[in-house]
């Protein structure tokens, strides 16, 4: 990994409990700039928690964490748990990180290019015009141009899905989560997400990808995470991980 | 039952209807002020203004409208420190005794159509709101209050049409809005059938027109959960579209 | 005199008005429980009209409960009050007896709340019939059970059972359309304390045990209504 530019997503020693159960046990991790970091894991795991610490939809009882440069400040909160000192810091930092989420979480009452323009002209404050020029370019790239004026309910899951793509990429993140981005997918729409994925991939882009399609973490990813029972168990590149990993776990895992 | 005297109940009759639709009109809107406040201390989480909500909206659901406008009109002007006080010229007057009567029973209502539609707001596109960097009050503005009034209008529109009913009761403290005019034909022509009949038929079209107003506001904030217009066309690359 | 306290006005002492209070609140009841009795008619003939009526019957049915749906109570029973005393003197009129003939306050007035709930009523059951499950009717015709034990045994059961929440709004509906009753005199729960108010010049005071009865009333009738509904649903697999 290069030395002079600071990581995108720097997690150093988080820790995260669940009325009694720790799910996070001292996890970091670094993710350097158009790294494509696969976390598998078995359920419990933690790994969609890992994720969702990283743009605090949940906060880290301990640990830092830190996107872009930019350490987001938590300071106590009441009942013993921690809370951001700043909440216009962390709506500032999730313009930066875009978000694919496994049950798609379009908004209902919108249009598909609704959707798309929705963050960057109310929370970023871009121009209108500026963002519907470039959300059409967004939709024609992941593939679902002429859906544009449709309505979520009237879309396929897969659809559906690219949409939430196309709306993470119109915020200009500098890095992209999915969580479990094509588990609620029938089997036969998964591969159109999953080759939006590969095209972002090879274009560059810093992507965190909690998923269990094998396949993918394999051949598009730059560096694998295990993570078990809320610690990393294995990490390195998928060759290594996939083909001589020391941990019994992952081999039993990944043998599936 | 001759022609004339129907053409003159009318007449007389379609002069209450400013009163009955001014009354109405702003005891929805109060009450649902009043309403969004309940709705939103019932949803705060702290245990004094959940309860205080709670109980308000119980009282309000269990007394019938008339005691409250009753306590409201002749009941605060037992008290001397009211017929002295500030509000004196207001509280007299029968007009806002009767609109603060159906505000606050409005509200007990709207409160609770309000928290279903609040609550009807899945967690899953508030997450994503806030994902996307959305501030708490920009999520409510543009994604939590849309849906919620999508989901509450029907419930709403039933309220509203219940409160140009409930107006009515305003004849009672010499209010003259249709019912108190048609209960005075009544009472000088002898002839009660036509009045009241006539005052029906009026109060009918009204909410027949409002039904329909109501109607054509929800059929045009729910374009999303119709079918699309047209057959989607099809991928140019041949993909599962 | 001494200034007789809330409890005093309102209690049973020499001052108090509490036995009128009552009294009052029992015609309340009474006049709530007639009307539920004839709106449970009306409401169970006017679904089964919309549910199995020809198209006369469903247009009658439709009409009767779109028009009680946009008219004031209020109106309702002016209409029945005073329209039925002009039509019963009209009536004797043509029998050559003179003079004015009128029905009772309280019967004019339960049946006007009667047609008023039974509109709702109308509504509650035919919901709760179509949210009978059609596999259970199924299985009694199956059976080779006649209709009529059917019905009795079957289908009545059932749909009660999903009628109850329904018919439980229906009646708070009527507790508190049974205040308006005092605008044509009948001597319930509101018309007696307007009396007292009137003669004591205490008007909050009586207002307020006036809430305070209506209170309870709606509350301890409310409880009856869960017992009832846990009664009925037995049986049922909470989902």
């Amino acid at each position: 990994m290069n030395g002079e530019r600071p990581p995108t997503v720097d997690l150093r020693e988080l820790r995260k409990r669940f009325a009694g159960l720790e799910v996070l046990r001292g996890v970091s991790l670094q993710a350097a700039e158009g790294e494509v970091i696969s976390i598998l894991g078995s359920s419990g795991s933690g790994k969609s928690t890992l994720l969702r610490c990283i743009n605090m939809l949940e906060i880290p009882d301990a640990g830092t964490v830190t996107v872009a440069g930019e350490t987001v400040r938590l300071v106590p909160s009441r009942n013993g748990a921690r809370q951001p000192a700043d909440r216009r810091q962390v709506d500032r930092i999730r313009a930066r990180i875009g978000v694919v989420f496994q049950s798609f979480n379009l908004w209902s009452h919108m249009t598909v290019l609704e959707n798309v323009i929705e963050a960057p002209v109310h929370v970023q404050k871009r121009p209108r015009a500026e963002c519907i020029a470039e959300a059409q370019e967004l939709l024609a790239k992941v593939g679902i141009a002429d859906k544009r004026d449709h309505y979520p309910a009237h879309l396929s899951g897969g659809q559906q899905q690219r949409a939430a793509i196309a709306r993470a990429l119109a915020m200009h993140p500098a890095v992209m989560l999915f969580d479990e981005p094509t588990s609620a997918l029938d089997p036969e729409l998964v591969g159109e997400v999953l080759r939006v994925m590969r095209a972002l991939a090879e274009e560059g882009r810093t992507m965190l990808v909690v998923t269990h399609e094998m396949g993918f973490a394999r051949d598009v990813s730059s560096r694998v995470v295990f993570l078990h029972r809320g610690v990393v168990e294995e990490e390195g590149p998928p060759d290594i991980v996939f083909g001589a990993a020391r941990s019994e776990r992952f081999r039993q895992f990944a043998g599936r | 039952m001759n022609l004339p005297f129907i053409f003159e109940t009318l007449e007389r009759l379609i002069a209450g209807i400013p009163l009955t639709l001014e009354l109405a009109t702003l005891s929805v809107a109060a009450g649902g002020c009043i309403g969004l406040c309940i709705a939103l201390m019932r949803l705060s989480g702290r245990w004094p203004l959940v309860a205080f909500a709670w109980l308000y909206v119980q009282l309000m659901r269990s007394t019938p409208l008339l005691v409250l406008l009753f306590l409201i009109y002749y009941g605060l002007g037992q008290f001397a420190a009211v017929r002295n006080g500030p509000l004196w010229p207001v509280l007299r007057e029968p007009y806002w005794c009767a609109l603060i009567a159906l505000s606050f029973n409005s509200a007990a209502y709207a409160a609770e159509i309000i928290r279903g539609g609040l609550l009807s707001v899945g967690h899953k596109e508030r997450e994503a709101a806030l994902a996307c960097g959305m501030s708490r009050l920009l999520y409510m503005r543009r994604i939590m209050l849309p849906l919620a009034i999508r989901q509450a209008l029907p419930a709403y529109g039933n309220e509203a049409i219940a409160m140009v009913k409930a107006t009515s009761l305003a004849s009672l403290v010499t209010l003259m809005e249709i019912t108190g005019i048609a209960a005075s034909i009544a009472s000088e022509t002898y002839r009660p059938i036509g009045a009241f009949v006539a005052a029906g038929a009026l109060y009918l079209a009204i909410t027949f027109l409002l039904t329909r107003a109501v109607k054509a506001m929800e059929y045009r904030l729910t374009r999303h959960l119709r079918p699309p217009p047209t057959a989607p066309a099809p991928y140019p690359s041949g993909a599962s579209a | 005199m001494a200034e007789p306290g809330f409890l005093g006005v309102v209690g049973f002492g020499s001052q108090g008005w509490g036995a009128v209070l009552l009294s009052g609140a029992v015609v309340t009841l009474a006049a709530a429980l007639c009307g539920l009795g004839l709106g449970a008619l009306i409401g169970a003939f006017g679904a089964w009209a919309k549910l199995s009526g020809g198209r006369l019957l469903q247009g009658l049915a439709e009409t009767y409960t779109t028009v009680l749906r946009g008219v004031p109570d209020l109106l309702v029973i002016y209409l029945l009050y005073f329209g039925s005393s002009s039509v019963l003197t009209s009536v004797a009129g043509l029998f050559g007896q003179e003079g004015y003939f009128a029905l009772p306050g309280f019967v004019a007035g339960t049946i006007a709340i009667g047609i008023i709930s039974g509109a709702q009523s109308t509504e509650v059951f035919r919901g709760a019939f179509r949210a009978v499950s059609p596999g259970e009717i199924e299985a009694a015709r199956a059976c080779g059970m006649p209709p009529f034990l059917r019905f009795r045994r079957i289908i009545a059961p059932l749909t009660l059972r999903h009628a109850l929440p329904g018919m439980g709004n229906v009646w708070l509906g009527l507790l508190k359309e049974s205040s308006l009753l005092s605008a044509t005199g009948v001597a319930e729960l509101m018309r007696q304390a307007q009396v007292a108010a009137g003669s004591t010049r205490m008007p909050f005071d009586f207002y307020i045990a006036a809430a305070i009865l209506y209170i309870v009333l709606a509350m301890g009738s409310g409880l009856l209504v869960e017992a009832g509904e846990r009664h009925y649903s037995r049986g049922v697999r909470r989902t």
